[in-house]
């Protein structure tokens, strides 16, 4: 830091000129956050009055109130989108796979911070280069994994008299369960990272006093780790949960019926062919987006600690 | 005493593995095997089918990776994953840092309340946000009215005086009218355009309109226009991506920045600000370089995130049109999905990841030579 520059401006900082650059300057200030403020909901907030519009309402006025409401819009979006399966769905996928992660990377972050093995760093190391990998890059060896899985131990089966069609075998493609192991395991680096630095801070002697006492590890971690991590593995539960519950890339490859589709999925089918009435697909765009828009505004505390703690990804 | 020792020890060495190897197994289902798999595919030649006992495929080398840098669409996608972490790291990171720094230096007032809503964006599927600008972007969409809006109501005005609440029109306000009207438009009612006006444009041809609010309607869609192309031109289709890529995530990195702003000492800056610094000076010489662990960090995610971009651009374009707005991870998808080319989609995947890594090496040697702080 160059001390001479601040000197050089120090008259100018405390003259007139400079308390008019002040003022003007944060009359740009609020102008800049005011537009940007504006551009990040604006848009949201258009979406959702128009869905409240019928479609001829839109095409000739796509700036004005309705003309009329058309809260049917609704109804007519959430029958077409197959919506009550979608949601159902949805909630499935995000609360089971947040769960996994969660209680699967506190173990894990209980091994790597506390127990003391050769393996640890190396392993511990790996999931850190993990949070710089995205699954999205390997949805193709993903999908061809899962699915020649499924025909080997359909081939397996058919071998041994147990199935005649070895196709018609799926545990890993097309089911909720593979759906389930992809999430929890596109989730576990950051949460591991996140949690396995945060027991580190937790004193080891804790740790060493339960163990003379002659407490398992097991009790250890459900007694005292456990308890003692619920802060961060709040944290980390609520920066997952959007994180599945928006995701689309992987499992617009790994299912294929309807049955197993999430939102995301089936909100783009829905713009794609479904309906050619706006209103109606505006108000498929809406009940995609409330959901978590709804738990933003309840959870904005932990989401804003959970982001301030560099768990970001975009 | 060492006997002891020795079987915790071993004690601690089973409680390690039985802790830490469900998250292994699983890391290793959905990332390690799937990596080994992609580097062995794109080296084969292997046709899709059963992969274990089906058609016999083998090891053919490098040849797909020959095949993948001779590919136009390749090198086209790659400049297209450039562009999106161009615009993540000098969009997103300046930005964010910018309104950050207002928030945490109290310029503006009510810092957590901009906060809160710049973030807004970041927490929605980008399907949904996708789509949305699509219809925001279209050729008839918003963006189109809004620009439109001054000429369609000049239109309204002269429709609404020629009327004048009536339901006759004259040659007089249809004077008025074709002028305020789309001059292409009115080149096409012939060389008496009020002779044509009145022919074509009158319902039945007569001056008599039976609902004049419906007429106004009507004709709305003969003012002067302008027709948004970015998503239908090839060479602009990638604006409104890179638009929405900024628009989508600055207010994350907002939140970072400005809660790494707080662990400053205050004391430090109240200093500085007394010793007559501007907040440029301050922001400049005090709160960057104090930042600057966190900046590389930010960039680091920043670029393994604009590398892998897939949903938002299949939601706005699926990669049109004519597959210009293509990044590496659709045309990865396209080329085993349409081209059933699993061994050149593998290479795409495993290009992806070192592409990733190079970038992220860069960014950590752009630290050493700037002397950074980690």
């Amino acid at each position: 830091m160059s001390n001479t520059a601040i000197d050089k401006e120090r008259s100018f900082g405390t003259s007139l000129v400079g308390k008019i650059a002040a003022i003007v300057g944060k009359i740009v200030a609020y102008a800049v956050m005011g537009a940007f403020a504006f551009m990040a909901v604006f848009p949201i907030l258009w979406l959702i009055m128009n869905s409240f519009k019928s479609n001829q309402d839109y095409q000739l006025d796509k700036i004005g109130w309705p003309k009329e409401w058309f809260p049917i819009n609704y109804a007519g979006a959430w029958q077409i989108g197959d919506f009550g399966i979608l949601l159902p769905n949805s909630v499935f996928y995000t609360v089971v796979g947040t769960a996994g992660v969660v209680l699967i990377s506190t173990l894990a972050g209980f091994a790597f911070a506390k127990l003391k093995s050769r393996a640890s760093v190396p392993m511990y190391g790996s999931f850190v280069i993990g949070v710089m990998l995205s699954l999205s890059s390997l949805m193709i060896p993903l999908f061809l994994q899962l699915s020649q899985l499924d025909l080997l131990l359909g081939n397996l089966w058919t071998s041994m008299g147990l199935m005649t069609d070895p196709r018609a075998f799926h545990l890993f493609y097309n089911t909720r369960f593979g759906v389930i192991l992809v999430y929890i395991g596109s989730g576990l680096p950051l949460a591991i990272y996140m949690i396995t630095e945060y027991i580190r801070g937790i004193p080891t002697s804790l740790v060493e006093a339960a163990r003379i006492d002659g407490a398992s590890y097991w009790k250890i971690f459900a007694r005292i780790i456990l308890p003692m991590c619920m802060p961060i593995i709040t944290t980390v539960a609520i920066i997952t949960l959007p994180g599945i519950w928006n995701e689309f890339a992987l499992i617009n490859i790994i299912v294929g019926k309807l049955d197993l589709q999430s939102l995301p999925l089936g909100i783009l089918r829905f713009s794609g062919s479904r309906s050619a009435d706006y209103g109606k697909q505006f108000a498929a765009l809406v009940i995609g987006l409330a959901p978590m828009l709804i738990f933003y505004i309840a959870f904005q505390k932990q989401i804003t600690k959970g982001v301030s703690g560099g768990a970001v990804k975009g | 005493m060492a006997s002891v020792r020795s079987g915790t020890r071993r004690e601690d060495h089973k409680a390690f593995w039985a802790f830490s190897l469900p998250a292994f197994i699983l890391y290793l289902f959905v990332f390690g095997f799937p990596i080994v798999l992609s580097a062995v595919i794109s080296l084969s030649n292997y046709k899709g089918g059963q992969m274990f006992g089906g058609e016999p495929w083998a090891i053919t080398g490098f040849k797909q990776y020959g095949l993948l840098f001779s590919d136009p669409a390749f090198w086209l996608a790659l400049k297209n994953n450039i562009y999106i972490v161009l615009i993540s790291v000098f969009g997103q990171l300046p930005l964010g840092f910018v309104f950050a720094y207002l928030i945490y230096r109290k310029v503006v007032k009510f810092g957590e309340f901009w906060q809160g809503i710049l973030y807004v964006p970041a927490i929605i599927s980008v399907i949904v946000l996708g789509i949305m600008w699509k219809f925001i972007f279209a050729s008839n969409g918003l963006l189109a009215d809004l620009f439109n809006y001054g000429n369609t109501s000049k239109l309204v005005a002269a429709l609404n005086l020629a009327l004048n609440s009536g339901t006759t029109l004259n040659d007089e306000g249809i004077r008025h009218i074709l002028k305020a009207m789309d001059p292409n438009v009115v080149g096409l009612l012939g060389s008496d355009p009020v002779a044509g006006f009145k022919e074509q444009l009158l319902p039945g041809g007569s001056l008599a309109i039976g609902d004049p609010a419906a007429f106004v309607n009507a004709m709305k869609n003969y003012a002067p226009k302008w027709t948004p192309e970015f998503m239908t031109k090839q060479d602009t289709a990638m604006i409104p991506i890179m638009f929405v890529t900024l628009w989508c995530w600055t207010g994350m990195y907002v939140i970072l920045f400005n809660a790494n702003m707080q662990k400053i000492d205050s004391e430090v800056i109240e200093a500085a600000r007394i010793d007559g610094a501007t907040e440029m000076q301050t922001a400049r010489h005090i709160v960057l370089p104090a930042l600057s662990g966190i900046l590389i960090n930010a960039a680091i995610l920043c670029i393994a995130g604009s590398m892998n971009q897939f949903a938002l651009i299949w939601a706005m374009t699926e990669g049109g049109p004519m597959n210009v707005t293509e990044v590496l991870s659709i045309y990865m998808y396209r080329t085993a999905t349409i081209g059933q080319n699993y061994p050149l989609s593998n290479a795409i995947a495993m290009v992806i990841i070192v592409i990733s890594f190079l970038l992220i090496g860069l960014t950590k040697l752009a630290q050493k030579r700037l002397g950074g702080q980690e």
